[in-house]
């Protein structure tokens, strides 16, 4: 089947598992200004910031004539488990009658239609072959994980384009690999050349760590969120996110995986006692976790006027003067500015740096 | 002693649940006290107390919340409200409505009593929904249960005159047990039809009667002030109104079945099956759809029922209420819309 999916993060991972299964992927294309242009135009006008994103990546992927779209679903209550829905309605309404938006739901929703999925997008291999394509994506996906988390620390230290640069080359790499020994094999070929860059690093006491928490598709995908990151790391901070795409996939794929999480939930009942869609509750966890590893600030990302999110953002004031971390929220959408959120930052981190050297004097 | 003080902010699903609430405060011999209908200087408290992000009708209860405190409450009862229905959550807002209030305003901590309610169906007269009012209380179990099948019983009769064709709006005013009982059964009796399916009174000549759906929360529908009393716009205008609860549950769930996947969020389907309904109901001459700015659950909703109406050729309409919204502009949009739709009457 040739089909596609929406852009975020390492997108490479899921094209390699439906290459795996023999499918002709076509690659997205990463959100630019005339995507989300498009995606504006054509969604509801409160949908929130990545829906529009996703529409404006579909229509754009209709013009080379891709039909079907591999998407992720979910039972609620944060919007994004229904954006499949509505999509597929828009789709239709403007005249694409043929396309088809595949929704990957939890097994545990609906029995049937989720084999009904799994089947079409099986294919012709066998299911011992999808197990193998599953395998190997996962390892790809931690791989890739482990290797951006030290892009995200010594991006700090050196300039951007230099790490960037071996970053870029490991994605491309990686996109190449056949087993899990290739794997294996780009990993510690990358983590081995970003090591050479580690001499840099100063001594634990001057390092500046900052935690990104927030909504899923703002903090995976850097174009969308205006690279926050790399803004972090410009000041000289290093940067952690709460979510990396093996996390996701841990918590929603396999089974019995989530004991970590759980544990990061427990401590976000603190301040929000039941769950309440999308990350709301892992985030606080996460943020009290990142205190605990010694973290200096956290900046929190999220579409404007998310749902879920706004609940924990109802709660950061309460939490941040408790437990005495600065904590940054930043909301992103079409009309988002650059330079908005960069003058933020810079200003959120020289305050920490002042706090700092307040408490050393 | 003095009966113990229960404040009830007049805000979200109070406009669904008050006479449960009234009745069940008063049979377990507790004061009922509910704020004041909105008003400028709540709103204002709201606007001031929350996110300017977050949506007018969490604002709205916040002001009333803080409204009450001034009342000199010794409590006030803010539930979590869960779920109406297995598989189906309400929006997260409400999910984490208590979160808010006892992180947000840390000095209401020991005014707020919020059980969870995981209800099955729409009768939240459980009574493991209620085990922290009956111990702040300090209420026997027995007493509770007594308390909650009365505040259920009229619940239901109440509910069966709303399926009739009877507004919530004409009980909202008597905020008041007996009174609203005395109501409640004096409609019982009444032979009268209800406003949904009264002759509207007219002059001779005058324009034709319409039927208008009007698609919205009940807290959006029926808060007078943020939609600047649209329901008796419409009533001057000799318009028939029609909302989501005068449609009964099992049509609801029939329009819902059709759906490969229900929405998350109970209130949103019951817009959406009664929406279903009033499409194929050759009676409605339009609809209208009333949201909040930046209501999450409404941005799916309002697409779907948009395309929909397209579909069914039913004229359609989007008002969008917020802290900010003007009375002319609300005004001239319904004016607009019910004209267009005596042109379209009265040419066919």
């Amino acid at each position: 089947m040739r089909l596609s999916f929406p852009y975020m993060g390492p997108t490479i991972v899921y094209a390699k598992l439906l290459e795996l299964l023999g499918h002709e992927v076509v690659m997205p294309p990463k959100p630019n200004k005339e995507i989300i242009d498009l995606g504006v135009k054509y969604s509801p006008e409160f949908a929130c910031f990545p829906f529009k994103v996703l529409t404006g990546t579909y229509i754009k992927l209709m013009e080379k004539d891709v039909k079907n779209f591999v998407t992720s679903g979910g039972h609620g209550p944060c919007r994004a488990g229904y954006y499949g829905e509505v999509h597929q309605r828009i789709l239709e309404d403007l005249g694409y009658d043929d396309v088809e938006i595949i929704v990957i739901d939890s097994i545990h929703d609906d029995y049937k239609y989720f084999y009904d999925v799994a089947k079409k997008l099986k294919g012709d291999s066998s299911w011992l072959q999808v197990y193998k394509a599953i395998r190997i994506v996962y390892d790809l996906t931690k791989a890739i994980d482990e290797v951006e988390k030290q892009v995200e620390i010594l991006r700090a230290y050196h300039d951007n384009s230099v790490i960037n640069k071996i970053w870029m080359e490991a994605e491309k790499e990686f996109y190449k690999i056949k087993d899990r020994n290739d794997v294996e094999r780009v990993k510690n070929k990358y983590l081995e050349k970003l090591n050479q860059y580690s001499d840099k690093i100063p001594e634990e006491k001057d390092r500046y760590r900052i935690g990104i928490i927030g909504e899923i598709f703002v903090i995976l995908e850097h174009s969308i969120n205006y690279q926050v990151e790399e803004k972090v790391n410009h000041f000289g901070f290093e940067v952690e996110r709460s979510l990396y795409l093996s996390d996701w996939i841990n918590e929603n794929v396999i089974p019995f995986a989530g004991k970590e999480i759980e544990e990061i939930e427990e401590l976000g009942e603190e301040f929000i006692e039941i769950q309440i869609g999308g990350h709301a509750q892992e985030n606080i966890g996460h943020i009290l976790d990142f205190k605990k590893k010694g973290f200096d600030g956290i900046i929190h990302i999220k579409p404007f006027a998310c749902l879920p999110e706004l609940i924990s953002q109802s709660v950061m004031d309460d939490l941040s003067e408790k437990y005495d971390i600065p904590v940054l929220t930043v909301s992103v959408d079409e009309q988002t500015a650059d330079a908005n959120i960069l003058t933020r930052i810079e200003a959120f981190l020289d305050m920490i740096r002042e706090k700092d050297y307040e408490e050393v004097v | 002693m003095d009966k113990i003080k229960i404040g009830i902010p007049r805000a979200l699903i109070y406009y669904y649940y008050f006479p449960f609430w009234l009745k069940l405060f008063s049979s377990l011999g507790v004061e009922a006290v509910i704020s004041d209908p909105t008003s400028r200087e709540q709103l204002d408290q709201g606007v001031k107390n929350s996110l300017s992000e977050i949506c007018v009708p969490i604002k709205i209860i916040v002001g009333h919340v803080l409204d009450l405190q001034q009342k000199g409450v010794d409590y006030i009862y803010v539930p979590r409200f869960k779920s109406l229905r297995k598989d189906a959550v309400l929006c997260p807002k409400f999910l984490g409505l208590p979160d808010l209030f006892r992180h947000s305003l840390p000095q209401l901590n020991d005014f707020i009593i919020s059980d969870t309610i995981e209800s099955k169906s729409d009768d939240i007269s459980d009574y493991s929904n209620y085990t922290e009012l009956a111990e702040v209380l300090n209420i026997a179990k027995s007493e509770m249960k007594k308390a909650l099948k009365k505040a259920s019983d009229l619940w239901q009769r109440y509910r069966k005159l709303l399926f009739d064709g009877y507004l919530i709006d004409e009980f909202l005013a008597l905020d008041n047990i007996e009174a609203l009982e005395a109501k409640i059964s004096q409609l019982e009796k009444e032979d009268d039809l209800p406003q949904s399916r009264a002759e509207v009174k007219q002059e001779e000549g005058s324009e034709e009667t319409l039927d208008i759906a009007l698609i919205g929360y009940v807290y959006n529908v029926y808060d007078n002030y943020v939609n600047m009393d649209i329901i008796n716009k419409f009533k001057e205008l000799g318009v028939r109104i029609h909302t989501f609860s005068m449609v009964e549950n099992e049509i609801i769930e029939k329009e819902l079945a059709q759906l490969r996947k229900p929405m998350f969020w109970e209130f949103t389907n019951k817009l959406y099956g009664a929406t279903q309904h009033f499409f194929k109901d050759n009676n409605i001459d339009g609809l209208i759809h009333i949201t909040a700015f930046g209501c999450g659950p409404d941005s799916i909703l309002g697409q779907i029922i948009e395309l929909d109406a397209k579909k069914y050729e039913k004229p359609f309409m989007t008002l969008r209420i917020d802290e900010q919204t003007g009375e002319s502009h609300i005004t001239t949009r319904i004016e607009a819309f019910i004209d267009m739709l005596r042109l379209k009457k009265e040419s066919s």
